[in-house]
């Protein structure tokens, strides 16, 4: 597969499309233009105000998702490598719990950011450290320890949930939002999350040479003239940064990480300058795609998007596993 | 063209000294291999003289600098090195691994082109390195390293993976640097050691056991008690003989 920009923009446009007319009443995509050329009906408003910006928050949270495996895969010079199995998504859904089930009177955003930064970056950090990163543990020993942290954080949440929860908090609510979900946001919220999304992307950008040179190994990386310990150290500060904006907006939402950086790798290479963008360009259509599936399969209800995405994701990451055991 | 001096150089870990009061100097125009038994040291030397391993005490100088005081930057845009093992971790094109190897030093378009050119690479730029043979590999490494023109080439056991035809191959390309870089090449091939490297030092338990031209070297009952096994010298044809080790009976 070749690294056409073109068949890429198609890739995301035809989501955007299809997100635009799927829902529980589906959209015609007569009625989806004349939305966008200043309809007023009732129809119309309704795209505009809350679909489109759902949409939208759908494909930066599928960029952010999309980056965030691309660092994690570089960090930890391993293609299983993704947020939510090594744990970092997972200590992110404890700071946003915490955030969300006790409000500590700073704006609810900025605390739900804020705390699932501080929880993303301390897991990866716990991953790093328990898998022995400093002794120059393998991959493999990284990996364990991070699915056996995600599984420790996943039942704090939980003890979280049950014991914080009470009559003010809709415990269903956080539940589902621990499913992995993308709420309707204020076109405030939309241009924060934008900006973060910009910043991150600019930030992970220059991260890229440092990546490719990891993926030489610590020694010929330190020889091409990169400090690995001290790139990993600004990597996983950056890479949980990341995350952490994708949790707040989006919940738990497994194995886009996964995916976005390993069909980017088919289509262009391993070299993270073109791999970042991709990643970003096919974690975006993904969550788009899956978002409209979670809109429009069961109506009136809406399946999870941590749901979806985990049925696709699943497979494909046996799929992963069963490659790499080839000889 | 950089000197490297090393002053009384102590490298330990817990239980065990790796190498002691080791003073050496090298300087272009020679291909200096080091050679000795497993475990005298080369590997250690070799990474410590690169500022992989941090010198315990004593020193190691670069053009009379302190490796310590070089930023890890600094190091690359003037040091070139060629591990014993690589794996990488994703499947990086020939192209790639010349790129990243010349934006150490910021090279241009047209110095990878030569260092493509110099390796006989050319056939090879967009094949992925799970593609390649031994012999592909070794040639598509020290282009990477040499395209940024390094002035201190550092190599550990060039040969180890590669059949004697591309080992000899590698050798004249790294005695061909030699002319205009400083070179040093670990070697356990003592042969090829002999053939090849203008000066050998023998390490052996942490120590320098002799440091001499290559002749004085390799030469019968010079190496005996360090390796622990007896070397005779067999003429293959006129002008042409080689050493052979015969374990002890």
């Amino acid at each position: 597969m070749g690294c056409s920009r073109l068949l890429l923009g198609a890739a995301l446009l035809g989501s955007l499309g299809f997100a635009a007319s799927a829902g529980h009443d589906w959209a015609t995509p007569a009625a989806v233009f004349r939305s966008l050329a200043g309809d007023d009906s009732l129809q119309s408003q309704l795209l505009i105000t809350w679909r489109y910006p759902r949409i939208l928050a759908a494909a930066l949270v599928g960029a952010l998702l999309g980056l965030g495996g691309a660092i994690f895969q570089g960090v930890f010079r391993n293609p299983l490598a993704e947020p939510y199995l090594l744990g970092s998504s997972g200590g992110a859904a404890v700071g946003a719990t915490i955030a969300l089930l006790m409000p500590m009177g700073l704006p609810s955003q900025w605390l739900l950011a804020g705390l699932s930064f501080l929880g993303a970056w301390g897991a990866t950090w716990l991953v790093l450290l328990v898998g022995g990163w400093r002794r120059g543990a393998d991959a493999a020993h990284l990996l364990l320890a991070g699915v056996a942290i995600a599984a420790m954080l996943g039942a704090v949440r939980s003890f979280m949930m049950l014991a914080l929860s009470d009559d003010t908090m809709n415990l269903q609510a956080v539940l589902s939002w621990t499913l992995g979900g993308i709420q309707t946001p204020s076109w405030w919220g939309l241009l924060l999350l934008g900006g973060l999304t910009v910043v991150a992307l600019a930030a992970v950008m220059t991260l890229a040479h440092g990546l490719d040179l990891l993926g030489l190994g610590d020694e010929q990386a330190h020889a091409f003239g990169l400090q690995p310990e001290r790139f990993v150290r600004w990597a996983v500060l950056i890479a949980s940064a990341v995350v952490a904006v994708a949790v707040a907006w989006g919940g738990l939402v497994a194995f886009v990480g996964l995916i976005a950086p390993h069909v980017a790798r088919w289509r262009c290479g391993p070299r993270h300058r073109r791999l970042l963008p991709e990643s970003a360009a096919i974690g975006a259509i993904l969550v788009v795609l899956c978002d409209g599936l979670a809109r429009s399969v069961l109506p009136p209800a809406e399946i999870p998007l941590g749901l979806i995405t985990a049925v696709f994701g699943g497979p494909f990451f046996l799929f992963v596993l069963a490659r790499r055991r080839r000889p | 063209m950089t000197q490297v001096c090393v002053n009384s150089l102590r490298v330990a870990v817990p239980g065990k000294t790796l190498l002691d009061d080791l003073n050496l100097e090298f300087s272009p125009g020679q291909l200096v291999g080091l050679i000795g038994p497993n475990g005298a040291g080369k590997t250690t030397l070799i990474k410590t003289l690169a500022g992989f391993q941090p010198a315990g005490t004593g020193s190691v100088t670069w053009n009379g600098r302190d490796i310590r005081q070089w930023t890890a930057r600094e190091r690359a845009a003037v040091c070139g090195y060629l591990p014993q093992h690589y794996v990488f971790a994703w499947d990086y094109n020939v192209r790639d691994l010349i790129e990243l190897g010349a934006a150490r030093v910021a090279a241009n378009e047209h110095s990878i082109a030569d260092a493509v050119r110099a390796h006989e690479l050319e056939a090879l730029v967009e094949r992925r390195w799970s593609t390649l043979s031994g012999g592909e590999r070794a040639r598509c490494l020290l282009a990477s390293v040499m395209v940024a023109a390094p002035a201190l080439l550092l190599v550990d056991e060039p040969g180890a993976s590669l059949d004697i035809r591309h080992r000899i191959d590698l050798l004249a390309r790294l005695r061909a640097t030699a002319a205009k870089a400083t070179v040093i090449v670990v070697m356990h091939d003592l042969e090829l050691a002999a053939r090849y490297c203008d000066r050998l030092v023998l390490l052996a338990n942490g120590r320098i056991a002799q440091d001499a031209p290559s002749a004085e070297v390799i030469a019968p009952g010079a190496l005996d008690a360090t390796f622990g096994v007896r070397f005779q010298r067999v003429a293959i044809r006129p002008g042409f003989d080689a050493m052979l080790g015969i374990p002890p009976s």
